[in-house]
């Protein structure tokens, strides 16, 4: 199974430009991660297995065009080949949502990546939605909701 | 600067310099602070700046002072606000502050609203935030969504929340039943992944809670037995419905929306085999009885059937295999489970590979011969260019070897560090570590190959290699029995370094920086050089090349180089004894006559030494010089991390003062690793020091220890000569300590300014063996700690006794730790004791 501690977009440059935490951390400890973890995980060659240890548990990541996914999971429990399928579950459905997702779209849409984050994962970080389509049906009647509103605002 | 967010992205993009964007960001960040306190903004402003706040948050900013105003977000009706709100509140706040108390009214309300997003934006955040209050105050409300709503949407989250409060809450358990979710698997609408998904969590949450539950409920006196057949009864009913839909997932891939690469929802079918592991994991046996023969045939039907060519094959195939060991089924399964392993370790992906030698690694103590069988891949993947899988196979293959491999596998190893880079030193010296020790637990037929293997790995990695493991290297050669063995290695060996020592023609070159190989070398020219010299038929071996080696040799040690130095010398003089050539003795009289003027006082000491035996007649000479007795050797752990290994050699050994001691005593998680320095048989594990000892006590009988790089304060071994004491307790001496194991005496001889002199007495409670006793004491005063005597072995009822001498001012106070062991059994303590005396 696969219990993700925290999930963090990286790119090629070192930038961070998505972060979540399904644990309590404190903001400290965070930015150590952080910084750590882009170190770590820039400097690996392509080649490399993509699970690295750190700290007291397992990090494994993907690198999708120039973006690094980057997810905490548990040393032992967690199955960190299922967790690497939930990464790309979750660049599919984004990849649908955009078009052809890249960086700029999660930079400067980035409530919307996390809007689809939180429909496909909850709590302490287990996935509950599979479906690429339930996902997205929802997503998109929320966007409508929210449309909605912005439009009864103009015409009151 | 623009005011829109987008605008915001992109100064912060367009920032030509670190310092441009830091100002940008601040600017920016002052600015939503302002616009935030005021209390007139408009909600649109609002979110605008909410949504700032967040960006700030993504790279990494302060968003303390916006906490608030995501609150007051989610109390607007608009929908577009609440969303928001909620999401910035996810982030912002965690389950640790106290602001998520505000939240409970407007949560509650949301989690009864007439709009499902709405409701859905409740759960999940209350799924992230859920704070002790937070859990407490809105369950309720999330039961009845569970209970009477008709939405799968809502259900599934509603699931998930559930898992979480009832994990977060046992108390919970009083009002949560199982039949909620029997309900919810019994009704065919709202059966579907989502909810699936949600019932595994909750059903995992609630078997892992139970055991504390009723431990809870046994302080109460509630009927145990009674709400454990309860749970059993529920289980029950529940298991064949999830093994029915796990098998149904795994057959048909009916479903397009849910296929990944050809197979069916790996993760619900990942999440409802861990449900069934942790409910297996209960270990109750009226459940284990009816379904684990199930659970086992259903695990064999994944395996087989599962497409092990796809990377979402893989992850089920994968959490299949780890299910099977963590439950600890049966030998054929355990089987299976290895094998799907080794299928990894054949394939191309590193991912695999990585996770297979990782769980192989831990199944190891279940089933050795299993993995063993695979060891072909193992070695395989020792020579991957990814370097954490190279050092998980490093460590499997040190943890399959055996007496039946060892040949083979060693070898292979061998051929591993003469590929191996310069980058790789850690693995290299984790190899060391481990060969060296390998070869004292498993026996090996054919000495003279072991031999060559150290030959080999003195050549290889001679350069960095620990002294610890030179000193192994060079006591298995002195206790090799079989001469020939023994000649056959020192003739390779001098053969080498005088062959490498002509071509190089006397340059630097010669004397390269492989220290292991140099320092064996000169052991080798002075223990056994009669041994090559009389029966060599090669020419380069002869009297005179042996001495110009060591001649060279010594014009070329800088002074740096002490341990070389020490060695050599001893080797010179031991030569002088077994060569003829006149010419040859006088050269190497030089080389200790040079050095009884030198600035290194150990040096200098041991050549003064030298040269009186070395002007001794043949007849005393002879037997001093002879060859080194069988050595001892002290058993160290085989097994431990790579990374552990690596941290233990990088520590350099240096004199510890009191400070450092007093530092180590108070955490005293340093310790363990450093222990090896401060072991009281340390000097014993070289061969030089005992030839030193030996040499010395012959001669001039004095108790010249010269102990090196070691402080004072180490309680050394105990000299044969103060055996026959015994130390009787004075009748003056204060308890200080006392407990199952040891009773401890203190007692203040003399008081004088900025000088106090303490006797402790270690009278011992069981048969105590190599007591440390470790102490220190303020950072205002020194100590000196004198040896335990007549032991550090101390039989039930003796006393052993220690002196301490104490300079500087200030109270007399005392931190001790003891290590010890009683039959074996490790021990420690440590106490404070404050004496009344002051200095």
């Amino acid at each position: 199974m696969a219990n993700i501690k925290y999930m963090l977009l990286i790119s090629r440059q070192g930038k961070l430009r998505l972060q979540k935490w399904y644990t309590a951390i404190a903001a400290k400890e965070k930015t150590k991660i952080v910084k750590a973890l882009t170190s770590i995980i820039l400097a690996r060659k392509k080649k490399m297995c993509n699970i690295v240890e750190y700290g007291d548990h397992k990090v494994v990541y993907r690198r999708y065009a120039s973006l690094y996914f980057i997810c905490g999971i548990s040393q032992n429990s967690d199955n960190e080949l299922l967790t690497l399928e939930i990464v790309h579950r979750y660049v599919e459905t984004m990849d649908t949502y955009f078009g052809n997702v890249c960086e700029l779209d999660i930079i400067f849409n980035f409530e919307k990546a996390y809007n689809i984050l939180d429909e496909m994962i909850m709590c302490d970080g287990s996935i509950t939605e599979t479906s690429k389509s339930n996902v997205l049906n929802n997503i998109k009647t929320m966007d409508i909701l929210e449309n909605n509103d912005n439009l009864d605002r103009v015409l009151s | 600067m623009g005011s829109s967010l987008k605008s915001f992205i992109k100064d912060v993009r367009g920032a030509k310099t670190l310092s441009e964007e830091r100002s940008i960001i601040q600017k920016q960040s002052a600015k939503v602070r302002t616009k935030l306190r005021d209390d007139h903004l408009s909600l649109e402003k609002r979110r605008k700046n909410i949504q700032k706040l967040m960006y700030l948050f993504i790279l990494g900013e302060k968003t303390h002072f916006g906490q608030v105003e995501c609150i007051n977000l989610i109390a607007s009706d608009e929908f577009v606000n609440k969303r928001l709100g909620y999401l910035a509140a996810v982030l912002l706040l965690d389950e640790s502050q106290d602001l998520l108390t505000l939240l409970t009214n407007l949560m509650s309300n949301d989690l009864n609203h007439s709009n499902k997003y709405i409701v859905s934006l409740a759960l999940t955040t209350l799924g992230f935030l859920s704070s002790p209050e937070l859990v407490r105050d809105l369950y309720p409300d999330v039961n009845n969504i569970l209970k009477t709503s008709k939405n799968v949407f809502l259900v599934k989250k509603a699931l998930q929340c559930t898992a979480k409060m009832i994990s977060k809450d046992i108390t919970l358990f009083d009002v949560f039943s199982l039949d909620t979710i029997k309900d919810i698997l019994n009704n065919n609408s709202l059966v579907c992944h989502g909810t699936l998904l949600g019932v595994g969590k909750v059903i995992q949450a609630y078997v892992k809670g139970f055991p504390a539950y009723l431990e809870m409920l046994k302080s109460d006196n509630t009927n145990i037995e009674a709400m454990e057949q309860i749970l059993v009864a529920d289980i029950s009913e529940i298991i064949p419905e999830i093994i029915l839909q796990l098998k149904n997932l795994n057959m048909k891939n009916t479903k397009p929306e849910y296929d990944v690469k050809g197979v069916c929802d790996p993760f619900l079918q990942a999440e409802l085999i861990q449900t069934l592991k942790v409910i297996f994991q209960l270990e109750n046996t009226a459940i284990n009885d009816q379904f684990l023969n199930k659970f086992e045939d259903l695990l064999t039907f994944i395996a087989t059937n599962t497409d092990p060519s796809k990377s979402s094959g893989q992850s089920i195939l994968y959490e299949t295999a780890k299910t099977i060991f963590s439950l600890n089924l049966e030998q054929s399964l355990r089987v299976l489970g290895i094998n799907i392993l080794a299928n990894f370790l054949n394939g191309k992906n590193n991912n695999i590979k990585y996770v297979a030698l990782n769980t192989l690694l831990q199944v190891i103590p279940q089933d050795p011969s299993a993995v063993q069988r695979h060891r072909k891949y193992i070695l395989k993947c020792l020579f991957d260019p990814d370097v954490s899988i190279k050092s998980r196979a490093l460590e499997l293959t040190f943890a399959i070897l055996d007496e039946s491999n060892i040949v083979e596998s060693i070898t292979e190893l061998v051929n591993f560090l003469e590929y191996s880079s310069e980058d790789n030193t850690d693995l290299n010296i984790y190899i060391v570590e481990h060969l060296v020790n390998a070869f004292d637990t498993i026996k090996v037929s054919d000495e003279k190959w072991k031999l060559d293997i150290f030959l080999k790995i003195l050549e290889l990695t001679g350069s960095y290699m620990t002294q610890e493991r030179i000193n192994d290297i060079l006591i298995t050669l002195n206790n090799v029995t079989n001469f020939d063995n023994k000649n056959h290695f020192v003739v390779k060996l001098l053969n080498i370094s005088l062959k490498k020592y002509e071509e190089a023609n006397k340059s630097v070159d010669l004397f390269s920086d492989n220290f292991a190989w140099k320092l064996v070398t000169v052991w080798c020219i002075g223990e056994y050089a009669d041994l090559v010299l009389s029966k060599s038929k090669s020419s380069i071996i002869s009297e005179t090349n042996l001495t110009k080696y060591l001649v060279d040799l010594d014009t070329y040690c800088t002074a740096a180089d002490t341990k070389i130095l020490d060695y050599l010398l001893t080797a010179t003089l031991k030569l002088s004894s077994k060569i003829t050539n006149g010419k040859a003795i006088e050269d190497l009289r030089q080389i200790i006559l040079t050095h009884t003027k030198d600035a290194n006082l150990l040096i200098q000491m041991k050549s003064v030494q030298y040269e009186l035996i070395f002007s001794q007649p043949v007849a005393i000479k002879k037997p001093i010089l002879e060859i080194m007795p069988k050595f001892e050797k002290k058993q160290k752990p085989i097994f431990e991390s790579i990374h552990r290994a690596s941290s233990v050699i990088k520590k350099t050994e240096k004199p510890r003062s009191n400070n450092d001691l007093l530092l180590d005593l108070l955490g005293d998680d340093t310790i363990g690793d450093n222990s090896n320095a401060r072991k009281p048989t340390n000097s014993d594990n070289s061969p030089q020091g005992n030839a030193d000892k030996d040499l010395l006590a012959d001669i001039f009988g004095s108790s010249n220890n010269r102990s090196e790089s070691v402080s004072q304060t180490h309680i050394e071994s105990v000299s044969k000569d103060h055996n026959t004491n015994s130390v009787q307790l004075p009748s003056d001496a204060a308890e200080i300590y006392d407990d199952d194991n040891i009773t401890i005496y203190g007692q203040v001889n003399s008081i004088e300014t900025r000088l106090a002199q303490i006797e402790l007495y270690f009278k011992s409670k069981g048969n105590i063996t190599e007591l440390l006793s470790l102490c220190a004491v303020t950072k205002t005063q020194k100590l000196v700690m004198g040896t335990l005597i007549p032991s550090s072995d101390i039989n039930t009822g003796n006393i052993s006794k220690q002196s301490l001498k104490i300079t500087g001012s200030g109270k007399l106070k005392l931190r001790v730790k003891l290590e010890f062991k009683i039959d074996g059994v490790d021990h420690s303590e440590l106490f404070d004791h404050k004496f009344d005396h002051s200095i």
